[in-house]
């Protein structure tokens, strides 16, 4: 039978409408299933002004039998085998026929008692209780209060419209009582709408300037926008989160094609497509990957006869791009490195000081990139670009568009006549922006965001700030994900706890933190990091777990070694050799280190072992040194049957001391060489319990 | 329909839903919101309605009477209504409807905005309410003011009157707003503008606004501690206005800056607390 239910509110955030309609199907399901309701189907979905929730549920409880105990069987039953009167006052009391009662069984003996059945509730009680309770459990980031209600909620509450199987069902929350109306539009058609079912409520609705669906109003602004670029030759630049904000800011979408003056296309891309999405939340118009001077913006209406809607819009973005102009052209007068001497007066963080501060040691870190990557020629760019990067946040575009830093800055540099190394430099330093972002595209501009990157989190994490579930005020998981992300895609080698070092010199006593604790807690959590993203590229997480089993010496050889652990997975030589690796570390666990010298083997086997593993030793080392671990991988597979025969024939716990060092050290020297592919002791093979992590998110 | 119409059709309309109509409070304020008719009256428990009008000084927003939108002053229509009316949303589309809008023709949207004020401590949930694209008033839900949670909640709606008239006005100059049928908004207001620009970015003395800052303060502090928490509250607001002036000026470093409201702050919440501690024994 059909279940409809309406939260009138007032117009609530559009993450606030996504969020409430996930958590009302999820709970609805919940509720129901622990009822016992059968539900045929269930959506929730919802417009600024109603949250709404159908579905087509059983009519009642499955029906349940329960066996009702009473007085053991040693008591309810004489000796001649009739009910005593204690059964017979338990079957009074309880309303049965002594004909009902039965012996049953349980853990503590023999009891009388009966079967109880007890017919399901119907549906409508269930869900009359189960609404409340679960309207009430809505959560959202930020709730409120209104007049002298004591409810909490992201907006004020007008209405609940309650209807099963097409008649008003009585239900109560916040102060309201469900009814079987509601209201059309705020504009459009504000009066009061009685329905008697989804369908008709739908419809009638739709008759009063309401799309309750969020797939139909999208699916209209889709619609609206080919028919208004058809005569343009035009189409819009898509945006995904934009379409997705404004099918849940209106209940009526009329999509409105509006213009501004040609002269405003002499400004960057970037400032007119903040100026209209950040503010205005416009759709570019671009026609060969130009922005022509039209937008697309959605109305909560009709229909614009009188054209109002779209002059509106146009007047109001004209005065944005006026104001963007006025920066622009006001901003230029000033050198950007004028502006950056200024940095001084602006603090990066209270105890980490300024950002002139911020630049100086950018500098240096950038330098010492530039030099490790073996990249002289970009070293000049780059530290220019480190001096210059900050200086942005001192200009009106930027304090006006906050959005813009850095691309701000690089397109300064660039009208200012910097070299392009250093202007791109600027303009991609914050880059990436997230996991899916991209990263900079130049060498110099890799090496900065690096740099930046990687001294904000040194520095936040000098000062005893940790990152937790829901902690991160300086985004630092962002900036992690970004230094290794770009680590990655440019295939950059170098030594990161070094380059840590080298962040945390250049901090000098500023850290209330000692340098070495700093440190660890740096790699510690870029290891999270790295593990979060590796996994997230859907590599096993106990491949993951070996390839950072050797440390984060280089983070781009995590990727390599976990590349080299996934192609090999598959090789029949694989879990054989990694039972094999695994009985060397349980063998040699807790063993104080040991030396082997040749002389002292005994047994053909124990020599065989020794001599494969010189010459491998010897082919694999420079391949493991340049990070090719799969072909070192490969070859490091023959050792498993020399191993094999070796543990077969050889006691490794030898009762001569001498002996047993000897071949004590000869397994290390293996180990050592193993471990420096990856911590095999971390694999799960077939037959193994996995044993993942907590916690490694 | 003139800059004068419009506030008389706010006066009368507001006056309709039984709001006192207060006269513009005598000192520079930021907003609205920081005169005492709407910061002392929204922290008791008795019900409040008002209307004013009060002119609101931004001294960075100055653009030396150049810029088409922009001023260093504007004016405010400022409304409070508590406890928060259950149909209050709707009444405020009748006052749109009162000035001669007709909302068929357009686009009313009710659009996430919420307000906060760390000077004064004050913080609320609401709207910026967008007529075709443009943000005529800021609708809030007052939640905590003085850092004090506000029980019943007010609804605070301001109306941007210029902003509103350029809309009725169907203008793109804010200068060439019609004040009344025969004075313009640049007759009255062009000089003050250039001139207070000229003032709040290069000619105010800086030694002066800081001595008078510190002065403002100490004031405040002093009238406190005495109980006389209406006169401390103005001190309060001389300070704001003199802080305000200061960041016009770019005298006030990052962190001078958290400071200097956060001691505004203080002063701001300690009087609320006194006075909503004598209210309530009243």
């Amino acid at each position: 039978m059909e279940f409809l239910l309406e939260l009138l509110t007032e117009e609530l955030p559009a993450s606030h409408i996504r969020s409430a309609l996930e958590q009302l199907e999820a709970r609805f399901r919940q509720e129901l299933e622990a009822a016992r309701v059968g539900v045929a189907s269930l959506r929730a979905l919802g417009t600024p002004r109603r949250l709404v929730v159908t579905g087509d549920l059983a009519a009642g409880q499955e029906d349940r039998e329960a066996v009702v105990t009473g007085p053991p069987r040693s008591v309810g039953v004489g000796p001649d085998g009739a009910f005593t009167a204690a059964a017979k006052g338990f079957a009074r009391s309880q309303g049965v026929q002594e004909s009902a009662l039965e012996v049953v069984t349980t853990p503590k003996g023999e009891y009388l008692g009966y079967r109880k059945r007890s017919a399901g509730t119907p549906t409508p009680v269930i869900l009359a209780e189960a609404v409340p309770r679960i309207l009430g459990s809505l959560g959202f980031p930020k709730m409120m209060r209104w007049g002298t209600n004591p409810f909490r909620f992201s907006r004020p509450l007008h209405g609940l419209l309650c209807l099963w199987d097409g008649r008003p069902l009585e239900v109560a929350f916040a102060g309201l009582r469900a009814g079987g109306a509601t209201v059309g539009h705020r504009v459009l058609s504000p009066g009061r709408i009685e329905v008697s079912g989804f369908a008709d409520y739908k419809d009638r609705l739709a008759a009063n300037g309401v799309i309750v669906a969020p797939e139909e109003r999208r699916a209209l602004i889709l619609a609206q926008v080919e028919a208004r670029l058809a005569g343009l030759g035009a189409t819009v630049l898509p945006d995904p989160e934009l379409l997705e904000e404004l099918t849940f800011n209106v209940e009526h979408p009329l999509v409105v094609l509006g213009g501004f003056p040609e002269s405003f296309l002499s400004l960057p891309l970037e400032v007119l497509s903040t100026a209209m999405r950040k503010h205005q939340k416009f759709f570019s118009v671009v026609r060969d990957g130009k922005q022509l001077a039209h937008f697309l913006g959605v109305a909560d209406a009709r229909e614009d006869a009188r054209g109002f809607i779209r002059t509106g819009n146009e007047r109001v973005l004209r005065a944005r791009l006026e104001d963007a102009r006025f920066f622009w052209d006001q901003d230029r007068k000033v050198p950007l490195a004028e502006r950056a001497a200024d940095l001084g007066k602006v603090v990066f963080q209270e105890k980490l000081g300024t950002y002139e501060d911020k630049a100086q040691r950018l500098k240096k870190l950038v330098s010492y990139l530039c030099g490790r990557l073996e990249e002289a020629e970009t070293r000049d760019d780059a530290v220019a670009a480190a001096g210059l990067a900050k200086a942005d946040l001192l200009t009106d575009m930027v304090r006006e568009f906050p959005s813009l830093q850095g691309r701000m800055g690089g397109l300064y540099a660039r009208a200012e006549g910097y070299p392009e190394g250093v202007a791109r430099a600027v303009y991609e330093h914050y880059q990436p922006a997230g996991l899916d972002e991209e990263s900079p595209s130049s060498k110099a501009g890799a090496v900065l965001s690096i740099a930046d990157k990687l001294d904000s989190t040194v520095g936040v994490l000098g000062l005893g700030i940790e990152v937790t579930g829901s902690s991160d005020p300086f985004g630092l998981r962002r900036n992690a994900h970004g230094v290794c992300k770009t680590v990655l895609e440019r295939r950059l080698r170098f030594s990161f706890p070094h380059l840590v070092d080298k962040a945390l010199a250049a901090y000098g006593d500023r850290l209330t933190l000692g340098r070495e604790e700093v440190k660890r807690a740096t790699l510690d959590f870029f290891a999270g990091r790295l593990r979060f993203m590796l996994e997230r590229q859907g590599f096993r997480y106990d491949l993951v777990g070996a390839a950072l089993g050797p440390g984060l010496a280089e983070i781009h050889d995590v990727f390599l070694r976990v590349q080299a652990l996934d192609s090999l997975k598959v090789s029949p030589q694989f879990e054989p050799f990694i039972l094999m690796a695994k009985r060397v570390n349980n063998i040699l666990r807790d063993q104080p280190r040991a030396k082997f010298s040749p002389e002292l083997f005994v047994e053909k086997e124990e020599r065989e072992l020794h001599s494969t593993f010189a010459i491998i030793e010897h082919n694999a080392s420079p391949m493991i040194a340049r990070g090719d671990f799969g072909r070192a991988q490969a070859i490091i597979f023959r050792l498993q049957p020399v191993l094999n025969a070796f543990f077969d024939s050889v006691l490794v716990m030898a009762p001569e001391r001498k002996l047993r060092q000897n071949r004590l050290g000869l397994l290390q020297a293996v180990q050592r060489m193993l471990a420096q592919i990856a911590d095999y002791s971390q694999v799960v093979v077939e037959g193994e319990k996995p044993a993942r992590p907590a916690g490694s998110r | 329909m003139s800059v004068q119409d419009l506030i008389l059709g706010l006066h009368r309309f507001w006056a309709g839903q039984g709001c006192y109509l207060a006269q513009t409070y005598d000192l520079e304020v930021g907003a609205g919101t920081m005169t005492p008719d709407t910061f002392f009256r929204v922290l008791d428990r008795r019900p409040w309605k008002v209307g004013y009008v009060q002119p609101s000084r931004r001294p960075t927003d100055g653009r030396y009477g150049e810029n088409p939108n922009r001023v260093q002053k504007h004016f405010q229509y400022q409304v409070i209504m508590k406890p928060s009316p259950d149909d209050i949303q709707d009444v405020y589309v009748r006052s749109l409807a009162s000035l001669g809008i007709s909302l068929a023709d357009h686009d009313l949207r009710f659009d996430e905005d919420n307000w906060e004020s760390p000077t004064i401590g004050a913080w609320g949930v609401g709207w910026q309410v967008l007529l075709d694209g443009l943000e005529i008033t800021q609708f809030t839900y007052f939640q905590q003011c003085g850092g004090i949670d506000l029980s019943p909640v007010p609804v605070e709606i301001t109306y941007g009157l210029e902003r509103l008239e350029m809309f009725l006005e169907q203008k793109d100059d804010i200068y060439d707003l019609d004040w009344s049928a025969d004075v313009s908004y640049r007759d009255l207001r062009y000089r003050e503008e250039r001139e207070f620009s000229e003032y709040n970015f290069n000619a105010a003395d800086v030694g002066t606004l800081r001595r008078a800052f510190q002065a403002s303060e100490k004031e405040a502090a002093r009238l406190t501690a005495r109980g006389l928490l209406l006169p401390a509250y103005d001190m309060c607001l001389k300070c704001s206005h003199n802080f305000n002036l200061l960041d016009a000026r770019g005298a006030i470093s990052v962190t001078e800056r958290v400071k200097m409201i956060a001691s505004i702050r203080v002063l701001v919440t300690e009087i609320a607390r006194k006075y909503t501690a004598v209210r309530e024994e009243e």
